[in-house]
């Protein structure tokens, strides 16, 4: 048994302690509209969380963990309408199949880096893009894809989280879980091969590392947490719109995980939180949310001047100062 | 859509246009003269506004009516606070505005929604929270065939069919292309209708698909062509159908088909818009009377809008399907006890209870009842775009389709047929 596989660092007992409030708290005191608005940001959170993982632990770049999103919700609602398998079940399904499409379109692509690599994951999540608004989501038809003329057949939601509140604690479980799997592979072998593929590919491999299985290992993580997301904001709205899993959201989603800190787990709940909450109160506000776009551009260019480590470092680096000061 | 709000003005002129009636002094509600005091009554609206198109045209007119209420007594001495939200065409936003709405202020109906989206994300949210939603922009199916939703227009389905039987009635029509979006509650299932009902005349159809969020309208344009209909029919947002008969000029195919539409094409700014090239060639039906009709509850409309609207809110199908949600909802609260106003059941019940309101801007009686499905509007006029505006060319009648047959049913049951 590795002994580091359960110490608390600081930062975990920071992140556990965060999400502990958000399960007991925020759902008891959040509005209706405010409980959509987190649940939506608590998916998103959890797609972050995989998309900011491959940046910061490999150097590697996919612009297509919204696309990777959509992929796993579609695979949640058609298996919602062909079997009466329990949501939980679909859920995992989806997550797990959407995991071998990461692996199918990291196979091929890890052969690239850098901006070549990037290029090639936004080529897939144009052509993921294309599929979904061909194709569209299943509505409760028959055939492989799903599809039937006319209204969305009944959705079959989770047993366990029947009230906006309680989906919302739901999806704080899960994306919790999802943070939880990333920090166990980093405190396993992967996560030592994954820091010897970022210093240098040539020396991980004169080490022994097979690089290809470790950075397909990473995009499969990436996408299992996609598809989980995908799959939950599936579960939340009950249907799903091609508009959502556009390539130029995965840009958006990639750069707010650089804004937000893409090494640390309070860098993808901020990401969320500009990806989904920023909007809803400019919203609430009465100013048009389109101006999040503008405060996404000037977050950007902050964190590729003055701070690398994006927003969530710079936070948890003033958290290490004053704890250091005080001791 | 920005053609429709740039021109909104010029629109204005000309329905002032209609005669001294339109400058009259708007007839709202109560009719009191009085402003209404005291707690407000809370109405939600969800509206679209995003590409490929903007669908606030029927809040707005909502808005302008429940302020003219609010000007006039409102509801026993109570003003309505009307609530309007933007789904941005995007399922998130749509789940969110309801829960703003239903969930958070509590609204005690919903009224003049207009969108593609909302009406499939928040059916199941209506029912659960047995709340009415009296709407007036839809464009999906959910909208006709779910418990809570209600609509004074048509919706692409009926409009569609009415274009269509026109066409083959009067046009000779055999062989219909629908050029619609690839939207399985939306241009799928109202291009099918189509198809499905020039087959039951012993013609044929076929559907040409866009993508909404990149229209290709050229390619859609071709493959409606290849299909080797003689009529083409735009089941689309206006601008994307004005960009269609773009791409048909450039080819000049104008003579080489029949060209018909929904009612999206009835717009004012559209003649202009077309060109002298289209004048007399693209037939579109009206959901809703013409603007020429000029009954006394159209010229209320304008008055409505001209008093308490903004000056840039559109004079379209939309606004006096908005116009038509508000009036029967205030008609419907103002029969209640006024004890019960906040009451979301009594009010729900109220507006089921609907049943036989007129309008001149409406070719039949409107009423809800207490059913899964909901259309009540599913007569219309045809028009003709000519230099200058539309020309009727077939008066209110009602559509031949056998999708209506349980609508028929429910009418006779409620003494309406």
């Amino acid at each position: 048994m590795n002994k580091d596989l359960f110490r608390l660092t600081p930062s975990g007992l920071a992140g556990l302690v965060f999400a502990a409030f958000c399960f007991v708290v925020l759902p008891s005191v959040a509005g209706s509209y405010w409980l959509a608005i987190l649940t939506s940001s608590a998916c998103f959170t959890m797609a972050i969380s995989g998309v900011a993982f491959m940046h910061a632990r490999l150097g590697m770049v996919s612009l297509t963990q919204v696309g990777l999103m959509g992929v796993g919700g579609w695979v949640t609602l058609r298996l919602n309408y062909l079997w009466d398998f329990p949501f939980e079940v679909n859920l995992v399904i989806a997550a797990l199949l959407t995991m071998i499409c990461g692996w199918v379109l990291a196979l091929p692509a890890l052969r690239l880096r850098g901006l070549y690599l990037a290029l090639v994951t936004l080529m897939a999540a144009g052509g993921l893009e294309i599929l979904f608004a061909t194709y569209q989501f299943p509505n409760g038809g028959e055939g492989f894809w799903g599809v039937k003329i006319g209204s969305t057949e009944p959705f079959r939601g989770s047993i366990l989280a029947t009230s906006p509140t309680a989906y919302l604690r739901y999806v704080i479980v899960a994306a919790t879980l999802g943070f939880l799997l990333i920090e166990a592979h980093r405190r396993m072998f992967p996560g030592r091969a994954w820091a010897l593929i970022r210093r240098s590919e040539a020396a991980a491999m004169a080490a022994g590392v097979n690089v290809t299985l470790y950075k397909t290992w990473a995009f499969g993580i990436a996408a299992l947490l996609a598809g989980a997301s995908g799959g939950l904001l599936a579960g939340s709205l009950g249907l799903l719109d091609d508009g959502t899993f556009r390539a130029s959201e995965s840009i958006m989603l990639f750069a707010l995980a650089v804004v937000g800190g893409a090494r640390f787990w309070l860098g993808a709940v901020i990401a969320a939180f500009l990806y989904r909450v920023l909007p809803a109160i400019l919203n609430t506000w009465g100013v048009d949310s389109d101006l999040a776009y503008v405060i996404f551009g000037v977050g950007l260019l902050h964190a590729l001047i003055t701070a690398p480590d994006g927003i969530g470092g710079q936070i948890m680096a003033l958290f290490r100062r004053k704890s250091q000061e005080q001791s | 859509m920005t053609i429709r709000h740039a021109l909104a003005g010029l629109i204005g002129l000309f329905a002032i246009g209609f005669g001294g009636a339109a400058l009259a002094a708007p007839s709202c509600g109560a009719n009191t003269g009085q402003a209404a005091t005291g707690e407000p009554i809370v109405v939600g609206g969800i509206f679209s506004n995003g590409a490929p198109g903007d669908w606030s045209s029927a809040t707005d007119s909502a808005a302008a009516y429940f302020a003219c209420v609010n000007a006039n007594g409102g509801i026993a001495g109570r003003p309505i606070e009307y609530l309007v939200e933007d789904d941005q065409w995007n399922p998130e936003s749509a789940a969110a505005a309801a829960a703003k709405l239903v969930g958070d202020k509590k609204a005690v109906a919903m009224v003049g929604n207009g969108s593609f989206i909302e009406m499939a994300v928040n059916a199941k949210t209506y029912v659960d929270n047995g709340i009415m939603a009296m709407a007036s922009a839809c464009a999906i199916s959910e909208c006709f065939e779910t418990p809570n939703l209600v609509s004074t227009n048509q919706g692409p389905l009926s409009s569609n069919l009415g274009a269509a039987q026109y066409a083959q009635e009067e046009l000779g029509s055999k062989n219909v292309a629908c050029i619609g979006l690839n939207i399985p509650n939306n241009g799928i299932w109202s291009c099918q209708a189509v198809i499905d009902y020039m087959k039951s005349k012993g013609g044929d159809g076929s559907m040409a698909l866009l993508n909404p969020g990149a229209p290709d309208v050229n390619s859609a344009l071709l493959e409606a062509v290849a299909s080797g209909a003689d009529t083409i029919l735009m089941n689309l947002p206006a601008g994307l159908a004005l960009a269609v008969l773009k791409a048909a000029q450039e080819q000049d195919l104008r003579d080489s088909y029949i060209w018909i539409a929904p009612t999206p094409l009835y717009d004012l700014s559209v003649p202009d818009a077309v060109g002298e090239y289209w004048h007399g060639k693209i037939f579109v039906n009206a959901e809703l009377a013409p603007l020429s009709v000029g009954g006394p509850d159209a010229q209320n409309w304008i008055s409505v809008l001209d008093a308490f609207g903004k000056a840039d809110d559109p004079r379209d199908t939309f606004s006096q399907a908005g116009y038509l949600s508000a009036r029967f909802f205030t008609e419907a609260m103002l029969t209640m006890d006024p004890a019960k106003l906040d009451d979301r059941a009594a009010v729900s019940d109220a507006i089921r209870a609907i049943k036989g309101y007129t309008s001149d801007l409406m070719c039949g009686p409107f009423y809800v009842g207490d059913a899964d499905y909901h259309m009540p509007n599913h007569a219309g006029y045809m028009v003709k775009i000519v230099a200058g505006g539309f020309e009727i060319v077939r008066n209110c009648y009602e559509y031949d389709s056998s999708y209506f047959d349980k609508h028929k049913a429910l009418e006779a049951e409620l003494g309406l047929r």
